[in-house]
């Protein structure tokens, strides 16, 4: 039932990236990453959503190898993810651009959206009331119909984790949601990251923010230039020396 | 045959340098531009201009020619890549740079006529010098003189390596204080100062004709394709390359065929090796 | 706007362009009427592929012509009735949009570009060569539409209804999913992708079906020119094509439309433009890149925009419960 990647190597040319590194992702559950800036964390999230092809080691869902599997694909089998700076279609209002992370779901193909057969009407009802649920629920319900390209930093985040539940995940990749954030708004991230731990979403959360990690993490990883150093409770990780001497500090 | 060999080696000599002024170009602004023919295409236009009308000495009007090229490679730069660039939208600068192509094209067509229209000759010599005849040689010529003082510029000149920097890594470039606006202006100068030449060279094969311009970006652009983006010797092979291959088609089929014999050069060098023969593969987009 | 305004609207048009014979004024701003409108059956797919999923193509000229050389060809020298002759032009250039678009839709923007180029050029080369089939230079003659379209006004209906045909189907493509996922092609592949789009495919498809209104288009074209050659498709009227698109607006249907009928009507209104011919297509184009990217219709949306000033707040307030159950609800559907 998890999301697993399995002693994953990653080189870019002669620079080896990531070096044996595993991670397993439960659903219902926070997983922090984290690590000093060249690390690997990104690329790690980048391997596990389908980006990149590990060179050594798996990625498995549900114990079934998917390193191949196209990042289509992997949306189709229920990975989402946030990227580090925010993309959206910033000609289309935050309402489509929540929507497009209906895409999967709807079901009406080419010709049959051309002649808006009834299919194509059911689908966008359905993705439309699904997008503005999820609009209203991660908090920018006064941003509905407002183009995307006006909207502020901190909101663009949260439209983003929209889009990505929008896809009705059952993982999500976070990468850097915090970046750029106040101390409220990063709070109310917190919440919403909550939630969807409830609701049963396994959430892999790459963070520079470490109290924010520690606090609301059930397990955390830490990398350091490519090589997992510690992995187990927040408490566990902060305590470590290892960590504290790469990353925490004294 | 040989006629047809060596002509296409003159032609394919002119594709080739307007592959290298595509290089030049690309290499501070990541950008191909869609005037790389037209800077040609002006010199020879201008050449045929300050010579046979202004009665110019044939010295001077290769250096206007030069002169010509270079303010508008400045005039593309200025116009259509620097307020450009600065936007996200990824390809604007293929608008903006097919907008300035068309209206010199058909500016020229406007002012020169749409007629080919003779170009004089350079050097004292014999129209019945056959192979010999500086119509085929001069832009032979002339695109191994450009390959050759590119890499001396590059390797040589501080400006050279300038000009490398910033094709590796503009951002870097940037942080470490090279003024890349000024940088990539220069090259665009430079780079028209080379079509200029080339075309001014190629004079006397193509003649002085305003719709060289848009096909000369394309075969320019099939010669870069086919011998790889970025490699000055990819310029002079694909150049070669792609006009010895038309010549000799033309030879055995008839000229009817050339555009697409062309092209279909450049569908299978880029299915066998989409990089091109002496290119290098680019990097990620996440 | 409010609904019944939108609606209002769209009735007005629709009943000016259906009685648009009678107020024209004479045949000439009636066969140019047909014109505009046989362009839009092009533009109107095109659109779909420049204005949507962000495929420069400049070259769909090309399939302009193998469209109307298709219907000459047929309902000329081989008299087939002009009805199929018209769907088989459009599916020809259907198929040619596949041959075209499954090796260059791969590439990056300027090779895309430039293999439509060559698309167009080897088009012409074509027809120019195969003097058997299609004339060589000298072209081909263009039989009529059969009664009751074989009079002025009744080939500009029949062109008036195909256009807005396309304009339909593009708006419903436009507005729902599909349209959504273009535009992600268009502006963020990566996002795209990460959504579950496939983007090759997506731009295949969009292709596939411009290159079937082109070639219905090319049909119409013909008609209305009663005499080809290959002359009549230089790589100019692709650039006018592409050019209607961008100034009015990527994104939208109504702003290419307008773009349309205004960059069609105006050299012929304005002698002096005429005469500039693609020098003035440039400079527009250049403007609008440089000082309106998005388009015209993108200034009128802004001017709208600048009438109704509002406060607008940036704070970001989750309902959790709400959250909850959105999510929830996502679960049990799958």
């Amino acid at each position: 039932m998890s999301l697993v990647a399995r002693d994953i190597t990653k080189r870019f040319g002669g620079l080896t990236a990531l070096s044996q590194v595993s991670l397993e992702l439960n659903p219902g559950e926070v997983h922090g990453l984290i690590g000093p800036n060249g690390s690997g964390k990104t690329t790690l999230l980048n391997l596990m959503s389908g980006y990149y092809r590990p060179d050594a080691g798996k990625i498995e869902l549900d114990l079934t190898d998917i390193s191949t599997a196209t990042v289509q694909r992997r949306a189709a089998l229920g990975i989402a993810r946030t990227f580090q700076k925010p993309r959206l279609l910033p000609t289309l209002s935050v309402l489509d651009n929540a929507m497009l992370g209906g895409w999967r779901d709807a079901r009406a193909g080419f010709l049959s959206t051309a002649f808006c057969l009834p299919r194509v009407r059911i689908d966008e009802r359905l993705l439309r009331s699904r997008a503005e649920e999820l609009l209203h629920g991660v908090g920018l319900s006064h941003a509905i119909g407002r183009r995307a390209n006006l909207l502020e930093h901190a909101e663009q985040r949260f439209l983003e984790i929209a889009r990505g539940l929008a896809q009705r995940p059952r993982f999500i990749l976070l990468d850097e949601p915090a970046g750029g954030l106040t101390p409220a708004e990063i709070e109310h991230l917190g919440a919403v990251i909550g939630v969807m731990r409830a609701e049963g979403v396994g959430v892999l959360l790459v963070e520079h923010h470490t109290d924010f990690v520690f606090r609301i993490s059930d397990r955390v990883t830490t990398l350091d230039v490519g090589t997992m150093i510690k992995h187990g409770t927040p408490d566990e990780v902060r305590r470590d020396p290892d960590v504290i001497r790469v990353y925490l500090g004294a | 045959m040989l006629v047809a060999l060596i002509t296409g080696l003159a032609t394919g000599a002119l594709y080739a340098a307007a592959a290298l002024t595509y290089n030049v170009m690309f290499s501070t602004s990541k950008v191909l531009s869609v005037t790389t023919g037209h800077i040609s295409m002006l010199g020879g236009i201008f050449g045929a201009w300050f010579i046979s009308t202004l009665g110019w000495p044939i010295p001077i009007a290769l250096l206007g020619s030069m002169v010509v090229g270079a303010a508008f490679g400045f005039l593309t730069d200025l116009i259509a890549i620097r307020r450009v660039l600065a936007r996200s939208d990824e390809h604007l600068w293929l608008l903006s740079t097919l907008a300035l192509a068309t209206m010199v094209q058909q500016a020229t067509g406007l002012w020169w006529g749409t007629e080919p229209k003779p170009f004089p000759r350079l050097i004292p010599q014999d129209f019945s010098a056959g192979l010999a005849d500086q119509k085929y040689w001069l832009p032979i010529a002339i695109a191994i003189l450009l390959a050759v003082a590119l890499e001396l510029f590059y390797r040589r000149t501080l400006y050279g390596k300038l000009f490398v920097a910033m094709s590796e890594d503009a951002f870097a470039a940037r942080a470490r204080g090279i003024p890349t606006g000024r940088i990539r202006a220069m090259s665009y100068v430079i780079a028209g100062a080379m079509g200029g030449l080339a075309g001014f060279a190629a004079g006397q094969l193509t003649f002085a004709y305003f719709a060289l311009g848009l096909t000369l970006t394309l075969n320019g652009f099939i010669a870069l394709a086919v011998g790889g983006l970025g490699s000055n010797v990819g310029a002079l092979v694909g150049g070669a390359a792609l006009g010895i291959l038309s010549a000799v088609a033309t030879y055995f089929v008839g000229g009817e065929y050339q555009q697409t014999i062309s092209v279909g050069l450049l569908m299978i060098v880029l299915l066998l090796r989409p990089a091109g023969l002496f290119g290098s593969q680019t990097v990620r987009p996440v | 706007m409010k609904l019944p305004n939108r609606t209002f609207a769209l009735f007005i048009v629709t009943a000016a362009l259906a009685t648009l014979p009678w107020w024209a004024g004479d045949l000439y701003k009636l066969h140019l009427a047909a014109l505009i409108c046989a362009y839009w059956v092009l533009i109107g797919g095109l659109n779909l592929v420049v204005g949507y999923s962000g495929q420069l193509s400049i070259g769909h000229v090309g399939l302009l012509a193998i469209g109307a050389y298709c219907f000459a060809i047929l309902a000329g020298t081989h008299d087939v009735h002009p009805a199929f002759a018209i769907a088989a032009s459009g599916a020809l250039c259907a198929l040619c949009g596949l041959l075209l678009g499954l090796p260059s839709l791969r590439l990056p923007g300027f090779y895309f570009a430039m293999a439509t180029l060559a698309f167009a050029l080897i088009v012409t080369e074509i027809t120019l060569a195969q003097g058997n089939l299609t004339g060589g230079g000298v072209g081909l003659s263009v039989p009529g539409f059969p009664p009751p379209f074989d009079t002025p006004r009744g080939s500009y209906w029949l062109i008036l209804t195909l256009a807005a045909l396309v304009t339909w189907l593009s708006w419903n493509v436009a507005r729902h999913t599909w349209g959504r996922a273009l535009v992600a092609v268009r502006d963020s592949a990566v996002t795209a992708q990460a959504v579950g789009v496939p983007v090759f495919r997506a731009k295949l498809t969009v292709f596939v079906f411009s290159g079937f209104t082109a070639g219905v288009a090319g049909a119409l074209f013909a008609v209305l020119q009663s005499y080809i050659t290959p002359d009549t498709f230089v790589f100019d009227l692709g650039l006018f094509f592409f050019v209607c698109i961008i100034i009015g607006g990527r994104g939208h249907i109504l702003g290419p439309a307008v773009g349309t009928i205004v960059l069609t009507a105006l050299p012929e209104m304005v002698a002096p433009l005429a005469k500039l011919g693609n020098f003035f297509y440039g400079l527009l184009l250049l403007a609008v890149v440089l000082l309106v990217p998005e388009g015209i219709g993108r200034v009128f949306e802004l001017l709208l925009q600048r009438l109704r000033p509002r406060r607008e707040s940036h704070v970001v307030k989750p309902d959790l419960d709400r959250l909850a159950k959105a999510i929830e609800h996502g679960r049990s559907a799958r």
